[in-house]
Parts: C-alpha cells; sequence; structure tokens
C-alpha cells in the first residue's frame, strides 16, 4: 500500500514539477525556455516535426484506442 | 556581440533563422507572448468555431468502447487530417526562437527524464499494483464519459497547437 503511494506521490511530483517550470519560464526574462518554445524548436526540422506529431498521434491511440 | 542584435553567447543550442532568443530586455510583444495569464481579447468567432467543432467531435469520440474499430478510427482520422493540414495547408506557423539556453531547457530535460524512468520501472515489472504505470492510474480518471470527452478534446486542441509550430 504504502508503495503505491509513493508511486503516484511520485507522478504527482512531476507532473506539479512540470506546471511550475512552465509558470517560471513565463516570466519576463526567464531563461527557462517556455513548453511552446522549444517544442517549436524541436519542430523546425522536418524530422522534429514528424516524431512529435507521431508522438502526438501515438498518444491518443495509447489513451483512446486501446 | 554579433551582427542583427542575435547573441551569441556561448552555451546555446543553435538552429536555423528564426527570432532571437530572450536576453532579459523583451519587447512589448515578447513579453505579451510569454504571459501566463489569458489574453484579455476575445477569442476571433474562426477560433471559436474550430473550438466548438472539435468539441463536439470529442464528445462524439468518447461514446467509443476501447479495443474497437471505431475508436481507432476515431483516433487515426485527426491524426490524418492534422497530417494533411501540415503538409498541405500549414496554418500560419507560430515562430519558434533559433536558440534555446541549453542551462535553461536541461530542467525540462531532467524532468521529462526523471517521469519516462518512473513509468518504464512500472511497464519493465508488468505494472504491478504497488508500483502501477501512468497508464493504469489515468485509465481510471478518464474512464467516466464527461471526462473521456475533455481528455480527447484536449488531446485534439494538442495536435492542433503542434501542427501551428
Amino acid at each position: 500500500m504504502a508503495t503505491r503511494v509513493i508511486t503516484i506521490i511520485g507522478f504527482c511530483t512531476v507532473i506539479a514539477a512540470l506546471v511550475i517550470l512552465e509558470i517560471v519560464a513565463r516570466r519576463p526574462g526567464s531563461r527557462v525556455p517556455a513548453l511552446g518554445e522549444w517544442l517549436g524548436y524541436l519542430m523546425r526540422p522536418k524530422t522534429g516535426r514528424v516524431l512529435l506529431l507521431a508522438g502526438w498521434l501515438w498518444l491518443g491511440w495509447h489513451y483512446f484506442a486501446r | 556581440m554579433a551582427a542583427n542584435g542575435v547573441s551569441r553567447s556561448p552555451g546555446r543550442l543553435s538552429g536555423g533563422p528564426g527570432r532571437p532568443v530572450a536576453d532579459g530586455k523583451d519587447s512589448k510583444e515578447e513579453r505579451a507572448a510569454r504571459q501566463w495569464w489569458p489574453s484579455s481579447r476575445p477569442p476571433s468567432r474562426q477560433r471559436l468555431a474550430l473550438s466548438l467543432v472539435l468539441f463536439g467531435y470529442a464528445w462524439l469520440a468518447a461514446t467509443t468502447r476501447p479495443f474497437t474499430f471505431m475508436s481507432l478510427l476515431v483516433v487515426l482520422l485527426p491524426g490524418a487530417v492534422v497530417a494533411g493540414v501540415a503538409i498541405w495547408g500549414p496554418p500560419d506557423r507560430i515562430e519558434a526562437p533559433d536558440r534555446l539556453d541549453i542551462a535553461g531547457f536541461s530542467w525540462w530535460l531532467v524532468i521529462i527524464a526523471v517521469l519516462f524512468e518512473w513509468e518504464a520501472a512500472g511497464f519493465r515489472d508488468n505494472s504491478p499494483w504497488w508500483h502501477p504505470s501512468l497508464t493504469e492510474l489515468v485509465d481510471p480518471i478518464i474512464a467516466p464519459y464527461p471526462l473521456r470527452a475533455i481528455a480527447f478534446f484536449l488531446w485534439l486542441i494538442t495536435g492542433w497547437a503542434l501542427v501551428r509550430r
């Protein structure tokens, strides 16, 4: 029981860290790129664009089709 | 210093042409683009119409049962549309920065790596009860129909946001 709770807390901590990082990134003058910025940077080459869109499609298949 | 006001300080990943990296002296437009509160401008009619269409599609798609052909189809169809838009009719793309600060970006890498490792550890052990995978935890949350529809809608608008970059 305790291990399961620790696992859930771990996931929640990581997701909270992502949200906090996005908030920090949007502060003026922040050196941390916002999520949209680094995704856009990765999507500039065609390979990155294809990979990220394929990843998005895979997420949809994983959570909604299976 | 370099030409065109673009910083060439070390420790920055470089790509092709794009807008200069933020150097703490953001213009008013750059600050507005980076604000973390919703814009005060009302959404355009086109955006509202698109949102309604996507939500309607999500509402219908959420009625499909997993592991069926229809559920696969309702996922593949937006995928095909997004692929078609990306190839043949990309909308005005949001300009990406031509450089990323490595130190700043490393924060994202570390947290995402931790997430993947945490998920991989659960997946490796076949998602036991004591170390469930993220999928095992998310599935019961999005099982109710309204939440499933909302999750599907969020997935659709994520795809649209990606194709605009």
